[in-house]
């Protein structure tokens, strides 16, 4: 579904991404972990193309990243989910998330709506459709990023930090709709520092540090016998 | 001092019919201004830098040029390289939209860059085109926070159309002084002129005052 080579990211002489390569697989949920400043952000990003990758090659769903159109494709068929939840604060939460497929993918309003109701109601917050962001909490506010970012019917999810701006009570209702996802079958890219949910609900587990995949493996694997020095000390941090 | 008073009422009737043409230039060249404004505010951070480098070229050339000498240019020079008479109005209406537009394009500049980085993100990551995430993200959250900045270029542009006058064109100042040049009266027709300049711009300043008060409470944010 993803397939990353070689790729490089430098911020002027900064050298963030040092030569990833990676591979992600239809239904699979990959979580990427490391410290920060590490570049697991900016390799989730560079999915998307927010990042422009130095060198390397990016190919999402078939369709190389290599110009202006196919970035827009590749954009219709990834949703993101930011660690601030940048919804727009100026439209209701319903017209958050009725926006892109109308301007996007050119749908009716009444079909755009009746989607955008049920996807609220999958995430729980079907009585906010009316209420503008500032009005939610922000366990509420990165449910509806997320509904907003399902409702252009991606085939691949991609979180960054999720939980990271949250209050440690909200935490779980967004965990808990990222969960329910991971189960419907969503190929899912989640950078987070949640080793709770990695073990869980991941497939495999992305150790990145210093612009490198560092080691890679099943949750169960890399949380109970991690081979690399930089990974044990990560996590004897962390866990 | 001898203020007379039947001079203002006798001169009113032609005074309101200039404060109108004043109001006209105004809200037509506040229109066209917002308009040329936004355009040349969005070209100023746009990713081609021939389009950055012309509005960039527009904004310095209007700022750092008086609106007196750009009136003249519009009115007496324009016509020697087109061959055409040019009407006052459109002249006038020109000069002051050109020029009112080169300030709203730096107002909307520093309004759009304002906004947080993440929603232009959001935007383009639900595959919106960068024109789109501006058309309906950015600048309308942008329009609220300039309301303030946009309502003293009005007031701004308000005044400064006074300047028109040196072409002929009769609006408040032109009237009052035709007026003068009839009658002597001096004191009584430029403090005339005054107030109904200062009623015009404390009605803009309130209707400022009240759009930002309303956008306010809708924003919540």
């Amino acid at each position: 579904m993803i397939d990353i080579k070689n790729l490089y990211k430098a911020f002027g002489e900064i050298k963030v991404l040092k030569g990833i390569d990676v591979s992600i697989a239809e239904k699979e949920v990959v979580v990427i972990i490391g410290p920060s400043g590490s570049g697991k952000s900016t390799l989730l990003r560079c999915i998307n193309y927010l990042e422009e990758p130095t060198a390397g090659e990016i190919i999402v769903d078939k369709i190389p990243l290599n110009n202006e159109s196919n970035i827009n494709k590749v954009r219709e068929e990834v949703g993101m989910v930011f660690q601030r939840f940048n919804l727009f604060p100026h439209m209701t939460v319903l017209e958050n998330i009725l926006l892109a497929p109308m301007k996007v993918r050119k749908l009716s309003k009444d079909v755009a709506r009746a989607d955008a109701l049920s996807l609220l109601e999958k995430v729980g917050l079907s009585d906010k459709a009316q209420a503008y962001p500032a009005q939610l909490s922000g366990g509420q506010q990165q449910r509806v990023a997320i509904a907003r970012a399902l409702a252009m019917k991606p085939k691949i999810m991609l979180f960054d930090e999720p939980t990271s701006a949250l209050d440690p009570e909200m935490v779980n209702e967004v965990l808990e709709v990222m969960k329910k996802l991971a189960k419907e079958g969503m190929t899912m890219v989640v950078v987070t520092h949640e080793m709770g949910f990695a073990r869980e609900v991941g497939d495999r587990v992305l150790f990145v540090d210093d612009g490198k995949i560092v080691e890679q493996a099943a949750p169960a694997v890399i949380f109970e016998h991690p081979h690399e020095e930089r990974t044990k000390l990560f996590l004897s941090k962390v866990l | 001092m001898n203020f007379d008073f039947a001079l203002v009422v006798s001169s009113l009737p032609l005074l309101l019919e200039g404060a109108f043409v004043t109001i006209q230039i105004t809200a037509i060249s506040v229109s066209l201004g917002i308009c040329i404004g936004l355009f040349a505010g969005i070209a100023r951070i746009s990713h081609f830098w021939a389009l950055r480098a012309l509005a960039a070229v527009y904004v310095d050339f209007i700022r750092g040029t008086p609106l007196l000498v750009q009136i003249f240019l519009m009115y007496f020079a324009l016509p020697v390289i087109t061959g055409m008479r040019i009407d006052p109005f459109v002249a006038a209406i020109t000069a002051c939209s050109v020029n009112s537009g080169a300030y709203v394009a730096e107002i909307f500049r520093a309004g759009i860059q304002s906004i947080d980085e993440g929603q232009m993100e959001a935007g383009r990551s639900l595959g919106m085109s960068w024109s789109q995430t501006m058309r309906y993200v950015i600048v309308p959250q942008a329009f609220k926070r300039v309301i303030p900045p946009l309502g003293n270029e009005f007031i701004a542009l308000l005044k400064d159309s006074s300047l028109v006058s040196v072409i002929g064109f009769e609006e408040l100042t032109r009237r009052g002084q035709l007026i003068i040049a009839r009658t002597y009266g001096s004191l009584e027709i430029w403090f005339s002129v005054a107030v109904l300049y200062l009623l015009m711009t404390l009605t803009i300043s309130r209707f400022v005052a009240y759009l930002e008060r309303r956008y306010k409470t809708d924003d919540r944010h």
